[in-house]
């Protein structure tokens, strides 16, 4: 394929390879590239997150870099990470109360009452993660079906952009992923296990391989 | 290239079996490995000239960048910001995350300084799941006996009887911060977690998240650490050299912080390296499935500072890398996808091995068909089939239910993968030798720790499926543990902060490289894997 076409990246236009990436598109350029990148191709790091118009189009959507094929006219804007201001901490073991899951919830992110159903984060999700409705179920107190929704969240933070409230609607998704695993998720063949591994059983011999392999 | 079967025809000779036989096969694994496997190469292997490790084997790309001058100069340090703290943790992915984590909660104050962002690491990547020998007709000492074998009797056996022995710990860990796995049967007993085959393993042991067991785990160690008030984050400040004292410890590390481009001397009680492995490199030539920071930077700054190093010739080639469309080349289709039941064809149709057999031994057989001529070519790229209709039978949940990341995978490739079977060819995907380290983590040099794919050992010359992930908790938590224990016997003797240390082992490194005659105008580490380099800005220089 000898047939290049260009896009425009941060304002500088390149040329590509049609049926490359985005991402591979910025690695042949001048620069060495020092962020907005991470998994190259896998999508689940979510560090590539950009912005994208199509040549003619009005309309700018974000995007994961790395699972993005350029197309001719493409203008791409990478999108950097920053440091909320205002982020509400708590420490796995404040959530191991499964009573107390609702007030928590309202204390560690009292912003997620506010949502203005603007849809923003809904369009922003690179995952087609119904972003909106995990948060009106969770503020609703349906904790385990908000949860749900954000399983496959790659939280490449780009919801947390695109709110105007401020909700961090992906780290409400991982607080009540990680309050059910961390209230509920008691294994009876791991209890087994460790309790064996208390009492001193189950050590291993080392030299036993020695053994095996001179017979 | 060889000849090859064009995909067309490899599809058709698919089609022509109803169930495609396994070939017998005429090759024992041990001449298999050694004619195929690309450690085995000719041009594989040089020996190393200086350092700890003078003498031993290594391969010829890492040799270089091991053999090389360091980035900085003393006049570097002169104008640059001073910090200090007890533990300075140095790479953001799982082992780096642990450890930090561990250490925060062990008194210490910890600074974590990341090349990226945190997270951002193979750790996110790794989707096939952990080892943890939980099953009744299971044992630590099983989990032992299949690591031994499968890396070929070379682990150190000490480290991996604590890998094998912290394998339910750690999953009691992951899952008090927060971590999801996927269950059996649900309804007994609390539940029972779900085992998964891996190759070369006795029975099921791998306990696993979807198909993205390792995005859930760093997603929520992630969290944790940027939470944790212990830990001080360092976004986008690779480390270009560690410190000294006179003695030849460790004293901390120089960070390049792109952000304002300045240098910064972190001055450590206990530094701990974590900075992963070298995939990036593409040694022999091969794609690779590893994250855009996997460049040797923390196996290099150690080399330097004098920690020995092992088996720094055995690297692991994951057979199921994507080999079309070239846009994917070298991205990782998991174990999990053979653990499930997909096969491997050549371009006759004919399966020509145990899919679970170890990675080492898959890797060479695939090789060995492409030499022969009996691999698949499709738009120049050349591969084996992965035929994943075991997987779409009409008894089988559909597949974006099992495996959704494969499921994801084929859409990306435009494949259907109920009709037409993916390409792969093998990826460089895991450095097996590394850093020489005691059971605490301790590397040969005082004062510096190291966890996680930096390693060596642990794992002899084959890691199996399930335990990386294991591996850089099991020790980045006792790498952790042990630099806040030793941070804190060392503030007991005086509360001053540590002590400021030097590059004296940088001058004493380029005295070698004259001597030995090696090129000193090769610097490292790369930091970033492109062919563009960065350029550190130097404010010094600049006024001159």
């Amino acid at each position: 394929m000898s047939e290049t076409i260009c896009i425009s990246i941060d304002g500088k236009v390149m040329a590509a390879q049609p049926g490359d990436s985005i991402l591979q598109t910025r690695l042949h350029g001048p620069d060495a590239v020092t962020a907005n990148i991470g998994c190259m191709g896998q999508g689940v790091c979510g560090s590539c997150r950009c912005l994208v118009r199509k040549a003619g189009e009005r309309e700018t959507v974000s995007r994961l870099a790395c699972e993005t094929v350029v197309e001719d006219g493409m203008q791409v804007s990478f999108i950097d990470y920053y440091q909320p201001d205002h982020v509400h901490r708590y420490r796995p073991h404040d959530l191991r109360d499964g009573w107390q899951a609702l007030p928590q919830l309202q204390q560690t992110f009292p912003e997620t009452a506010h949502c203005r159903h603007c849809g923003g984060c809904d369009r922003a999700c690179p995952r087609g993660i119904p972003v909106q409705q995990g948060i009106a179920l969770a503020s609703r107190g349906e904790l385990p079906a908000a949860a749900a929704l954000f399983d496959a969240c790659i939280m490449c933070n780009l919801c947390t952009l695109a709110c105007p409230e401020n909700i961090r609607p992906n780290h409400v998704g991982l607080y009540l992923r990680r309050a059910q695993a961390i209230q509920n998720l008691r294994p009876g063949d791991l209890l087994r296990r460790l309790d064996q591994q208390a009492r001193g059983q189950l050590s291993i011999d080392t030299t036993a391989h020695l053994a095996r392999s001179e017979s | 290239m060889s000849t090859a079967i064009s995909y067309q025809q490899a599809c058709l000779n698919r089609a022509s079996h109803a169930t495609s036989p396994l070939r017998a096969d005429d090759l024992s694994r041990a001449a298999l490995l050694a004619q195929y496997h690309p450690d085995h190469a000719a041009d594989a292997s040089t020996l190393l000239q200086i350092g700890s490790s003078r003498g031993q084997p290594c391969h010829p790309r890492l040799a270089e960048l091991l053999q090389s001058n360091a980035l900085i100069d003393g006049f570097d340090l002169a104008g640059a910001e001073q910090r200090s703290t007890d533990v300075l943790v140095l790479g953001g992915g799982g082992a780096g995350a642990a450890a930090a984590l561990t250490a925060a909660r062990g008194g210490a104050t910890v600074m974590l300084a990341s090349k990226l962002r945190l997270g951002d690491s193979n750790t996110v990547m790794a989707e096939g799941g952990i080892q943890a020998a939980l099953a009744a007709s299971d044992s630590p000492q099983q989990h032992f006996d299949d690591a031994m074998r499968g890396g070929h009797n070379c682990a150190d056996p000490q480290l991996l009887a604590q890998l094998a022995s912290d394998a339910a710990g750690v999953i009691r860990w992951l899952i008090e911060l927060g971590m999801h796995f996927d269950l059996s049967d649900a309804s007994s007993d609390g539940g029972k977690l779900r085992y998964k085959q891996a190759g070369g393993c006795s029975q099921p042991r791998i306990l696993s998240y979807r198909d993205y067991t390792g995005l859930e785990m760093m997603r929520v160690l992630r969290e944790t650490v940027e939470l944790e008030p212990g830990i001080q984050l360092l976004n986008r400040c690779p480390v270009v050299e560690l410190l000294s004292h006179e003695d030849g410890s460790c004293a901390g590390a120089v960070l390049y912080d792109l952000e304002y481009q300045r240098f910064i001397v972190v001055s450590a009680r206990q530094t701990i390296l974590a900075t992963g492995g070298c995939g990036r490199l593409h040694l022999q030539g091969f794609p690779t499935s590893n994250h855009y920071g996997a460049t040797a930077d923390g196996l290099v700054l150690a080399y330097r500072l004098g920690a020995q190093l092992r088996d720094m010739d055995a690297f692991q080639y994951h057979p199921t890398g994507v080999a079309w469309p070239q846009r994917l080349r070298g991205g990782l289709i998991s174990e999990a996808a053979r653990s499930a039941g997909a096969m491997l064809l050549n371009g006759l149709g004919e399966r020509f091995v145990d899919e679970l057999a170890p990675r080492d031994v898959v890797t060479a057989a695939m090789l060995r068909e492409c030499a022969a001529g009996r691999g698949i070519e499709r738009d120049g790229q050349l591969g084996v089939l992965l035929d994943l209709r075991r997987l779409c039978g009409p008894d089988q949940p559909a597949l974006a239910s099992q495996l959704p990341a494969l499921q994801h995978l084929a859409d990306k490739c435009g494949i259907d993968p109920t009709r037409e079977p993916m390409l792969v060819y093998p990826t460089l995907h895991y450095q097996n030798g590394g850093v020489v380290i005691d059971s605490q983590g301790q590397s040969s040099v005082p004062g510096l720790l190291c966890a996680g794919e930096i390693t060596g050992g642990i794992h002899g010359r084959n890691r199996l499926m399930g335990n990386a992930l294991l591996d850089i908790l099991a020790f980045g938590r006792r790498a952790g543990r042990q630099a806040a224990r030793l941070a804190q016997a060392a503030r007991n003797k005086s509360s001053l902060p540590p002590l400021r240390g030097g590059i004296e082992h940088v001058y004493r490194w380029q005295r070698q490289l004259a001597l030995a005659g090696l090129d000193a105008s090769q610097q490292a580490p790369l930091l970033y894997p492109g062919q563009a380099r960065l350029t550190l800005h130097r404010p010094a220089s600049a006024r001159a």
